[in-house]
């Protein structure tokens, strides 16, 4: 028997932020998450979490918590925030308040994605809303990834099955290519599909852009399947390239993110192009765009010199392992850290406010369980292509990170 | 006993157009956070003996806040590095916020700024429905100044469904839903249709409309139409400000006759015309460029339905950042500097190049000049508006300059010898303009006519009833010098800034409408991909 539903319910467990989840309560649990994939399903769970306040392992006050997390990040010669996955933007923002006041370094889940923000910010982007390629797309190029894996319903939300205004027969109305680089490959579902040798994929890249610009692209045969990919691209209508942002089975390669870059914005010329970069879950998004905008920087931000300098070479898990910061508060789900980041916590005293916060790895000095951004709370969250989306709670009486990050800010005189 | 606090600004002199004050010495009285006629005489005072008192700043075009700005941001790390902004020291051991600067400062850094200018209201220029959630979030990290913003609609797709069925009641009635639901204040046009072409609506391998009557798919969607309905909407909604309209074709040569083409299609109707400098060149496209102010600000001056403000191009670094997409792609493919593109589903785009205006380069010299013709041809200050269209033509820090530049002829003179003349032949500049604007008519381009044409009755002004709203400058014959350090910026009542020193930082208001609509009419959602329920900002429960 369900006793209540939440309708338009948005999902973090990836960056597509679906919001059309149905949530069905029975006796204070989620019953069933209606639409979402199984990702999502994982996501909401039964929306229990636990309720535990800790300081050094032991039950505390959340009086005596704010005053030991305090204490510790007052005492601490440079801290760092650390904001994880499953917090709102609301919350975020005032996390970034907590680092200007201590002078602390900050970093998120954002930096997960740091080579194709870094590309963008060497060469801008071609880029477009969901929704747009929805509209648009009769070309997709799913360039070393199948999107299935980490982000289910990309496809059926938005570039390849959903009915768009220049796409009436959805999915039939669309060209489906997938390249596959080495293991990194893409759907199984296409229309064609071509193979680059993991050492050429770069090369590649840059022919196609030649191609695209009518440079002389050379004749060398291995580059000849992606030379007639991008003859073929500059024939669509609108071209979406869809490339993984999230780290992978091989490490990230500057050079790769910076071409899939310029190869979009080259087919602006001869057609229209967006590459859509698929971004991970938790509302990374939002601490992308709630740093940029309070900082003008969008991840590993340090406010050691009183203002915010950006050090995006160093990311969290070097800033602990090489001792330059000497505590910690990790504002979210610990569960959602990267590994790295979660074992270098391990080095420091530290602080957790989130869901599951007690359970962190890196057993915090203080801990404090909250419920989590979308299930036990609202605010806002971002999309992976920065559209910002209002978040339902369905289930009540966990407590809130919003409140306590602002009673910590308040006990900080930030 | 009342606790109001109260303040006397005593003997300081006064401009304030609205009442037609032109620089009087008399006292102006705050009580809580309105002006009011009298004070009794034991009230705080503060000694404005030999210093200017005008209402506060109001920038009734600006890219400041929202998702298109904080892409700009992300984009350009090496400007915010090279100019950190420290916290500011606030009085009682209150906490500011630290942040950068650039052509696009961080939040905190814009409120903080803005006030130190003497600006207290500002509009940011256009947000795209979708995004207008993240633009009232950053707003609300904006400290100090008043704001709202401009909602973008001309190229929205479902308002060009009901023009090409012909329902223009219900186009009305979708704008006013609209601007209810994004919490907006005002309705935007950029490029009219052209961005809805550029992703493709109409078919074929256009990439841009070329002029107002281009044709978008229907014969009955074209620029032309959708500036009529659109204006009329506004109107008809009785909204405080008309329709904001940047024309089709920016930043082109011969682009003039589209601009008096717009113009003409709404004779009659009131309408606001943004950034006229970038609209206002004759030439011809691949034929060169000249200056055609002196044709536009002639229409203008002859019809008093138009408003304009000037967008004037400054020399140095810049940021174009715009919904006109298909703009930006020029810009990027003849700059080759770094570029975004966003195209944003259903409703708008968001192009973004960084960019610098420099005294030898022809066009930047030529667009300079052209914006001082605008404003020095200009007739009637009241519908002719200081921008920058910030920080698309320079920033708002260039203000005080751009103010020296109309307040004083001969240094106007002085840099004119220093730009590139190739393309200046045409130019009224070159003919000795002679004009020295007056402080009261600075005023008057920068408070009050900005807040009458906003429809800001309390703002603008210094009458009884007024937000008290004051910035008081020293009287420097420097006239940049004076108006980038007021000596005191009054907020709401509150001294923010203090002998030329931040001191407070309160949260400003925002500023938004709700006008009423049919409610039968709502987004339809065949192909949206955000729930109706999750669209617009309003709060969610």
């Amino acid at each position: 028997m369900t006793d209540r539903t939440v309708a338009n319910v948005t999902c973090l467990g990836c960056g597509c932020a679906c919001d059309d989840i149905t949530v069905l309560v029975t006796r204070d649990r989620i019953a069933e998450a209606r639409n979402a994939c199984a990702l999502g399903a994982a996501w909401f769970g039964d929306g229990s979490v636990p309720a535990e306040t800790r300081v050094n392992g032991r039950s505390a006050s959340l009086e005596q918590a704010l005053t030991e997390a305090a204490r510790l990040l007052t005492g601490a010669t440079h801290p760092l925030v650390y904001l994880a996955g499953d917090v709102s933007c609301e919350t975020q923002r005032e996390a970034v308040a907590i680092a200007d006041r201590l002078h602390a370094a900050i970093d998120s889940l954002a930096a997960t994605a740091a080579t194709a923000v870094l590309a963008a910010q060497r060469r801008g982007r071609a880029g477009a809303t969901l929704g747009e390629i929805r509209q648009r797309a009769d070309l997709v190029v799913f360039w070393a990834v199948d999107p299935g894996a980490r982000y289910p319903r990309y496809a059926s939300r938005y570039a390849v099955e959903p009915r768009g205004v220049a796409a009436p027969q959805g999915r039939a109305s669309r060209m489906l290519i997938a390249v596959d680089v080495g293991e990194r490959r893409g759907p199984a579902e296409v229309n064609g599909r071509l193979a680059i040798a993991p050492a050429d994929e770069v090369d590649s890249l840059e022919m196609m852009r030649a191609t695209v610009q009518g440079r002389a692209a050379g004749a060398d045969a291995r580059f000849q399947p992606a030379i007639d990919l991008a003859r073929r691209t500059t024939e669509a209508r609108y071209v979406a390239i869809v490339a993984d942002g999230e780290p992978g089975p091989i490490p990230p390669d500057p050079a790769r993110a910076e071409a899939l870059v310029t190869l979009a914005q080259a087919l602006n010329g001869p057609t229209r192009c967006a590459l859509s970069t698929l971004r991970g879950g938790g509302n990374r998004s939002g601490a992308d765009a709630v740093l940029t905008w309070q900082t003008g920087f969008p991840f590993a931000v340090d406010f050691a010199r009183g203002y915010p300098s950006y050090q995006p070479r160093t990311d969290a898990a070097a800033l602990l392992g090489g001792g330059e910061v000497d505590a910690a508060l990790v504002i979210g789900a610990p569960a959602t850290l990267p590994e790295p980041v979660a074992a270098a916590l391990a080095q420091v005293r530290s602080v957790a406010i989130g869901p599951r916060a007690g359970a962190a790895s890196f057993q915090p000095a203080v801990a404090v369980d909250t419920g989590a951004a979308g299930i036990h709370e609202g605010g806002t969250a971002f999309r992976m292509d920065d559209v910002p989306l209002p978040l339902r709670p369905s289930l009540q009486g966990a407590r809130a990170a919003l409140a306590t990050v602002r009673a910590l800010r308040d006990r900080l005189g930030a | 006993m009342s606790k109001t606090p109260r303040l006397r600004i005593a003997g300081g002199t006064v401009y304030d157009p609205a009442n037609g004050v032109d620089g009087v010495v008399r006292d102006v009285c705050i009580e809580g956070d309105r002006i009011v006629a009298e004070l009794p005489s034991g009230a705080p005072r503060l000694d404005a003996r030999g210093m200017v008192v005008m209402p506060g700043g109001v920038d009734i075009h600006a890219h400041i806040a929202g998702s298109s700005v904080n892409h700009a941001r992300r984009l350009l790390p090496e400007e915010h590095t090279a100019d950190p902004a420290p916290a500011p020291r606030l009085d009682g051991g209150a906490v500011a916020r630290s942040g950068t600067g650039g052509t696009l400062p961080s939040t905190f850094a814009t409120g903080y700024r803005y006030a130190g200018l003497g600006y207290t209201t500002v509009m940011e220029a256009a947000v795209a429905p979708l995004a207008a959630r993240h633009a009232h979030a950053e707003l609300d990290d904006t400290p100090i100044i008043d704001a709202g913003f401009f909602v973008l609609l001309g190229n929205d797709e479902y308002l060009l469904r009901q023009l090409a069925a012909g329902e223009a009641a219900r186009a009305r009635d979708y704008a006013a839903w609209l601007l209810g639901t994004t919490r907006a204040y005002a309705i935007k046009i950029v490029n009219p249709g052209g961005i809805a072409v550029w992703k493709g609506v109409g078919g074929g391998d256009r990439r841009n409309v070329s002029g107002v009557d281009d044709t978008l798919g229907s014969s009955a969607v074209t620029p032309r139409k959708i500036l009529e309905v659109l204006a009329g909407a506004a109107n008809a909604l009785g909204l405080p400000h008309p329709v904001h309209i940047h024309c089709n074709n920016l930043g082109q040569p011969g682009n003039a006759a589209t601009t008096l083409e717009s113009m003409k299609a709404l004779s009659g109707q009131r309408a606001h015309f943004t950034h006229l400098q970038f609209h206002s060149y004759g030439g011809a496209p691949g034929k060169g460029w000249a200056s055609a102010a002196r044709e536009v600000i002639e229409y203008v001056n002859a019809h008093t339905e138009v408003s304009v403000d000037v967008g004037q191009v400054m020399f140095g670094s810049a940021t174009t950042v715009t919904a006109d997409s298909p703009v930006e792609h020029l810009l990027y493919t003849s700059s080759g500097r770094k570029w975004v593109n966003v195209d944003i589903e259903l409703e708008s785009g968001c192009g973004i190049v960084p960019y610098a205006y420099r005294e030898k380069a022809a066009v930047a010299a030529l667009q300079w000049a052209v914006g001082l013709e605008l404003f020095l041809l200009a007739r009637d200050p009241w519908r002719v508006v200081l921008s920058t269209d910030h920080p698309n033509g320079g920033t708002f820090l260039s203000y005080p300059e751009l103010i020296r530049l109309l307040m004083d002829r001969a240094y106007r003179d002085e840099r004119l010898k220093g730009v590139n003349q190739k393309l200046l032949a045409g130019s009224a500049l070159l003919d000795g303009l002679a004009r020295e604007y007056t402080l009261g008519e600075i005023a008057t381009i920068t408070r009050a006519g900005p807040a009458r044409l906003l429809g800001l009755k309390d703002k603008g002004h210094l009458g009884p009833g007024a937000d008290a709203d004051v910035t008081i400058y020293t009287n420097e014959a420097d006239r940049a010098k004076m108006f980038s350090t007021p000596r005191y910026t009054i907020k709401a009542g509150t001294l923010v800034v203090e002998d030329g020193q931040l001191r407070r930082a309160p949260a400003g208001r925002r500023l938004a409408v709700r006008p009423g609509y049919d409610a039968a009419v709502t987004k339809d959602d065949q192909y949206a991909c955000v729930a109706f329920e999750n669209y617009g900002a309003e709060p969610v429960p």
